[in-house]
């Protein structure tokens, strides 16, 4: 909620170019020693000596003959005013005091007594970090746990589970706002609004009806069975040459009986050798080796992520089809390997047709393929989750089938890219396995009492509530849910239409969207507001909303259950099995998204003045630094590689993106090479084209992003009314880098001393382009005219005293330097995430402890999250 | 479908204005309980980031200024107003006003105290409700909605950038729609028998769900319960929400035949998507579904709204654009595009008859941006069109000193819509010249 905002609030987001031509002035990010990282972290009740001792002194010498006893000018008297700078009374005016100095305009110039730049600058420094403490006190939840929502992701994931039910039930909830540190699940931020429980309960509503209403005869399937060389067979001679299309009309099986048709339209392919099938190579037949985007297929559709074009493959349009049902899509196909021993990917899509050419749709599966024998793939998907229903009745649904493999960087003739033989295709709709299915079984669950709808519905119903709420619920519970049941009976028309009522004010329950943790166990009675552990339920939950974003599963309940899960040991275990589940993934993409803000990347246009870019491109470089976050996590890695690693997490298309050569297929992992000037989270194009202009990179925002992301260090805000930096404009400051323009800038004395903090971290990067990608020498060949010229000098002074060379030179300088500092910030945005709130002052012994621990373990990733779980704040409320 | 005259004559009209017209059919002309004439509506629009304004003596000041040149009657208006000049006698600019206590803030804060004109200065403490819903207490009333918050953000996003005009008696923001086709569903989407027995049950479920927190409120510590008595109040809205729901339940939603709309547009592209917002506003009004609409046609902040001119061929972002301090010409360009969607809307409520005047006559519409310059929150840009049932006067540009606050129109706002207010935040008197 917006009502919790701390004093200083500032924008990172992107394009808005900050205004930090001129900066308030705080710790030196060089200088700090661990002593001032604690001092962050705050001590909660310092005496206000700092303002006794460092602020008083300087209003009395340079303030206090207009503003004092004798005069108040402009109505300011600053000898009484409240020294509490959190009194909010006077901690407007102060802020205000503060700015003035800052901005040089008082005292002011003609003033007898002025102050030297460096009592000025410690003055500002001092009320800073007294503005900065305070705010952190401000905000203070005590280093307890408040009660939160679920956020949208969790929710989602968590009705998923909760209904085994895999769709995308939080698309219509309002956009999430984030925390100042950047966490979606962070309590503070986290509102709630009657927009929000409308959408819950019609959300609910419908999820349970669709599984509990769903009807008493299992509905016809529809088959589409697609042999795709009959494309050919219309064509007089046999063959058609590659390179073409073909189609024919397609004749569904609706319960075995053909019924409805559809066409069917084979692109670029050409028959497989046996004649019964059809190849599609990676690429087109036609595409010269090096032609930069040969491998990718063309962008397209409406709506921008979709794509449309040369890649061979097949398209089914299909009319009439069951697009809100699961969807079984079985084919027969087999691979031929490429040079290399390359193998084939198999890709489809499900999608509609928008009218005017247009197409929407979505990727179903992806699975190399390696088998050279005919092997039957079979996927199942839901059609909701698709863009598989046209906007309008009269136009087809469509699936896609294609190979995937994408030559990439590699050398790979057409003779020699791997080929996907496909023998044929079935597409089922209303694929029901089992009728009803195990969703409704598992609510009806099975009971002798089924017939006795007063007992059945309390069976239900507790079985139901234990799972939504995440722990034992009282009998009491159970009997107010099931007294709503009796109220709604009368006025529905089936005992499962009541129960869908009911259990929707299970789902819209606040035991089941906020993670709380009342003060006495809701089993208990007694009052009780101290400190606790929590107990096994509560831990089961903040365990799994933590690694999985998730509810428990039944392990977890069943261990809960027992009261094994408060055990160390047990605990540790369970740590391990969370991470090794691919459910683990949730953490990787959640954390790595608020931690690094990847939700920059769509912040930012990329200029097409600069740069020829495909928009989807930006989903790899998300993806880039999820799946690399993810390969340190699932191999326990050390936490070093997020500054430097000797790998990277690629496809084709990023390999091609950053010039790596021999690169094809999919995301893998990938050795470097020292020439690649790869390596960590530092040079992947989310960070980097996250901190540039779309033109440009953009140095500040780059070492902002470093301060603040990785070594916690933010930089403080900018005063009002500073003018933006100056933007590049026109041919007549080509070859005028920003760096130059910093330093001109930074010339500027009342400017100079904060940029001198910041810019020095952002320079190291300018190697790296707008878009991430290595420059050198004084032309960017992969920016277009007439913007190539570029002078790129990297060399850079940290405050320290530090030269450092380039972006190398400045990882090792971290890991050397600041890897405590780098150590304590990961463990603190973890904690934080764990935690879903700020920290706190009384927090700092857990940190302390878990850094320790880290250090003493080689610092693998894993280590720290287990440690994490094991600490003080994460057990108790 | 039989076709009413007035339907053919509306259409033909705006096509020989020149508007591009998606307004679907509506079988019947008359909604609501009351009578048209008495109907009072609100609109209030935002747009980002300021607007142009070219030195009083450059060669480019009617061509690229935002502020016409001249006072009262007798104004001459810059090119970027041409679209509006076809009602330049239902409209008037106002410059000069500004919120007192945000004229000092940073930039790209607008949105969020525009319509609320709080002191949000150094905390978001302070945030106080909005006028459109400061109005929807009274509007609200009779119409099925209290009021429509829509943005093409959606959402709130975050303090200090907000995505929503809209805040509620609290200062809490209140999540702006940003879809279409879900705009449509919740204003003319069929009402199903599946959806009408939710409704039915939707008020014992609403109690048990208030009740059960209401329990579980009493074990939580001070600091839980705090941020419990957000999710309570919401919830205790949705209960007023499904009572009004009941009650407007056996008067059939307006029928609106949506094939002249296409629901699946979105911000990307930014003239299309524009002109189907206003034309749903339009629709509400019209039908009477609603009374009071907030529109904030983007954010200030980076993401796809900020895109808007790279999706009409100007190459930059808005905000780019906006801080141009020399060559103003794609800038004016924009805002002369934004202000051609602002004036389609004012003409297409005022092509749509009610009563004895024009829908138009009883909407007033409230329009500007809370920056005149991107970095200067002095100085707002505003159109106010329409109200002339409500006592509204226009033709002519209105210049206030730079301490007038805004609030203290609306102020006057209140008081002619049926509010009768003395004070809106830190307003100090009312503004009369707008009033016949």
């Amino acid at each position: 909620m917006m009502t919790n905002e701390p004093l200083f609030v500032y924008s990172t987001r992107r394009l808005i170019l900050p205004t930090f031509a001129c900066m308030l002035g705080i710790v030196a990010p060089c200088f700090l020693s661990v002593s001032t990282v604690q001092a962050l972290e705050g001590d909660g009740d310092r005496p206000s000596l700092v303002f006794e001792q460092g602020i008083r002194p300087f209003l009395t010498k340079y303030c206090i003959d207009c503003h004092g006893p004798r005069q108040q000018k402009a109505n300011l008297r600053l000898d009484t005013l409240d020294a509490d700078l959190l009194n909010a009374n006077s901690s407007d005016t102060w802020q205000e005091v503060l700015d003035l100095i800052n901005l040089r305009e008082m005292p002011p110039k003609d003033a007898t007594n002025l102050p030297s730049n460096q009592a000025r600058q410690a003055a500002i420094d001092l009320l800073t970090s007294e503005f900065r403490r305070l705010v952190e006190l401000r905000r203070s939840t005590g280093g307890r746990n408040v009660l939160r929502r679920l956020t949208a992701y969790e929710y989602n994931n968590t009705l998923r589970d909760l209904l085994h039910l895999d769709l995308r039930f939080a698309s219509d909830l309002p956009p999430e706002g984030s925390a100042k540190e950047g966490f979606v699940n962070n309590s503070s931020v986290l509102g709630t609004s009657a927009l929000h429980i409308e959408y819950f309960e019609r959300i609910a509503r419908n999820a349970l009806s669709r599984i509990i209403l769903a009807p008493e005869e299992k509905p016809s399937s529809y088959v589409v069975r697609i042999e795709p060389e009959r494309a050919y067979k219309v064509i007089p001679n046999g063959q058609k040459p590659k390179g073409s299309s073909a189609s024919y009309q397609l004749q569904p099986l609706v319960d075995g009986k053909p019924q409805y048709k559809g066409l069917f339209k084979l692109v670029s392919g050409e028959v497989s050798p046996g004649g019964n099938g059809v190849l599609l190579a990676g690429n087109r037949p036609q595409d010269p080796i090096d032609s930069p985007f040969s491998a990718d297929r063309k962008i397209g559709g409406a709506l921008g992520d979709g794509r449309s074009g040369f890649q061979p493959e097949f398209i089914a349009e299909i009319y009439e089809i069951p697009h809100d049902s699961p969807v079984r899509v079985t084919i027969r196909a087999a691979a031929i390997a490429g040079k290399g021993n390359t193998s084939p990917r198999l890709s489809f899509e499900l999608g509609s047709f928008r009218g005017n050419g247009v197409s929407d749709q979505k990727e179903g599966g992806n699975i190399e393929i390696h088998s050279q024998d005919f092997r039957t793939y079979e996927f199942v998907v839901h059609g909701a989750n698709f863009p598989f229903q046209s906007n309008k009745p009269s136009r087809p649904s469509y699936f896609r089938i294609f190979n995937d493999f994408r030559r990439g960087t590699s050398n790979l003739s057409y003779e020699e890219l791997p080929k996907l033989v496909i023998d044929w295709v079935e597409i089922e709709s209303n694929y029901y396995p089992n009728w009803p299915t195990l969703q409704k079984r598992a609510i009806l669950i099975d009971s002798p009492n089924r017939e006795n709808e007063d007992v059945y519905v309390r069976e239900v119903l507790r079985d139901f509530m234990v799972r939504a709420y995440r722990r034992p619920v009282a009998e009491k519970e159970v009997e107010r849910k099931a007294a709503l049941f009796d109220k709604l009976r009368p006025t529905h028309a089936t005992f499962e239409k009541t129960l869908v009522s009911t259990l929707t004010a299970v789902l819209c329950s606040a035991n089941f969207l906020l993670i709380a943790e009342p003060v006495n166990d809701p089993m208990a009675d007694e009052e009780s507001f101290q400190q606790r552990h929590l107990n096994d339920y509560e831990l089961a939950s903040r365990l799994s909303y933590f690694l999985w974003s998730s509810m428990p599963d039944a392990t977890l309940f069943a261990l809960a259950e027992q009261g094994q899960l408060t055990d160390t040991t047990i605990l540790r275990s369970q740590v391990r099995r969370m991470l090794n589940d691919p459910k683990a993934m949730a953490f990787s993409k959640n954390f790595a998204t608020q931690w690094l803000d990847l939700a920059a990347i769509r912040q930012i246009a990329v200029n097409p003045e600069f740069f020829v870019f495909e928009e989807p491109t930006k989903d790899l470089f998300e993806q880039e630094s999820v799946l690399f976050l993810h390969h340190v996590l699932s191999n326990n890695l050390s936490i070093d590689n997020f500054i430097h690693s000797d790998f990277v997490v690629i496809n084709h298309k990023l390999a091609k993106h950053y010039r790596i050569p021999g690169i094809s297929g999919g995301f893998e992992v990938r050795d470097l090479n020292p020439e690649h000037n790869r390596g960590g989270l530092l040079t992947q194009a989310s960070m980097l084209f996250g901190n540039s202009t779309g033109s440009e990179s953009h140095p500040i925002l780059r070492g902002m992003w470093v301060l603040e992301r990785m070594l916690d260090m933010p930089p403080p805000p900018p005063p009002p009314n500073v003018p933006d930096l100056p933007e590049p404009k026109g041919e007549d400051e080509t070859g005028f880098s920003l760096k130059q323009r910093l330093v001109a800038h930074t010339t500027i004395q009342r400017c100079r001393d904060c940029h001198s903090r910041i810019d020095p971290w952002g320079v190291a990067f300018e190697n790296y382009n707008a878009l991430g990608q290595w420059r050198e020498g004084d032309i960017d060949p992969n920016v277009k005219p007439p913007h190539q010229n570029i002078q790129v000098d990297p060399t850079t002074k940290l405050r320290d005293g530090h030269t450092i060379q380039n972006l190398d030179a400045l990882k090792r300088y971290i890991l050397r330097e600041k890897k405590e500092q780098y150590r304590r910030a990961l463990v603190r945005k973890t904690l934080s995430y764990a935690l879903g709130r700020y920290l706190d002052f009384q927090d700092r012994p857990a940190i302390d402890s878990i850094c320790e621990t880290l250090a003493a373990n080689h610092d693998q990733f894993q280590i720290l999250l287990e440690h994490v779980v094991l600490s003080e704040p994460f057990l108790t409320k | 479908m039989k076709r009413k005259s007035w339907h053919l004559e509306r259409r033909t009209l705006l096509k020989s204005m020149g508007v591009t017209m998606a307004l679907p059919w509506l079988e019947g002309m008359s909604w609501g309980s009351d009578k048209p004439q008495q109907r009072k509506r609100f609109f209030a629009g935002f747009f980002a980031y300021g607007v142009p304004m070219p030195a009083d003596d450059a060669p480019d000041r009617l061509k690229n200024g935002w502020f016409p040149v001249g006072f009262g009657k007798d104004y001459v208006a810059p090119e970027m107003h041409a679209s509006i000049m076809p009602v330049r006698d239902k409209i008037t600019f106002l410059s000069g006003l500004s919120h007192p206590s945000m004229r000092t803030t940073s930039a790209h804060k607008g949105a969020d105290y525009f319509l609320t004109g709080a002191d949000l200065l150094k905390t978001y403490d302070k945030q106080s409700i909005s006028i459109d819903q400061h109005l929807a207490q009274t509007l609200g009333k009779d119409t099925r909605f209290e009021s429509m918050v829509l943005s093409s953000f959606g959402g709130v996003n975050r303090p200090y950038r907000s995505s929503t005009l809209s805040f509620d008696r609290a200062g809490r923001p209140i999540p702006a729609l940003n879809n279409p086709a879900e705009i449509f569903r919740r204003m003319f989407g069929v009402t199903t028998a599946d959806e009408r027995n939710a409704l039915s049950s939707r008020g014992s479920v609403i109690d048990e769900i208030l009740s059960e927190a209401n329990d579980l409120n009493r074990r939580l510590s001070a600091l839980d319960q705090r941020k419990m008595d957000e999710y309570l109040s919401s919830v205790r809205e949705v209960e007023k929400m499904t009572e009004r729901a009941v009650e407007w339940q056996d008067t059939p939603k307006p029928k609106v035949n949506s094939d002249k709309l296409d629901l699946s547009l979105n911000v990307t592209s930014p003239r299309e998507y524009l002109t189907l917002m206003y034309d749903l506003i339009a629709l509400a009004f019209q039908t009477d579904t609603t009374r009071v609409a907030s529109f904030q046609t983007a954010c200030e902040e980076g993401g796809l709204t900020d895109r808007f001119p790279s999706a009409l061929g100007l190459g930059n972002s808005s905000h780019k654009l906006s801080h141009e301090k020399k060559d103003y010409d794609e800038v004016a360009k924009y805002i002369a595009f934004l202000n051609e969607m602002h004036a389609n809307f004012i003409q297409k409520l005022d092509s749509i008859q009610e009563g004895d005047g024009t829908l138009l006559d009883n909407t007033l519409c409230f329009y500007g941006c809370a920056t005149s310059k991107t970095h200067r929150a002095i100085n707002y840009p505003i159109i106010l069109s329409g109200g002339k049932h409500m006592g509204f006067t226009h033709g002519s540009h209105l210049n206030y000193s730079d301490d007038i606050p805004l609030s203290n129109l609306f102020v006057t706002i209140s008081n002619q819509l049926g509010t009768p207010t003395e004070r809106f935040a830190d307003s100090t008197a009312d503004i009369t010249e707008v009033l016949s």
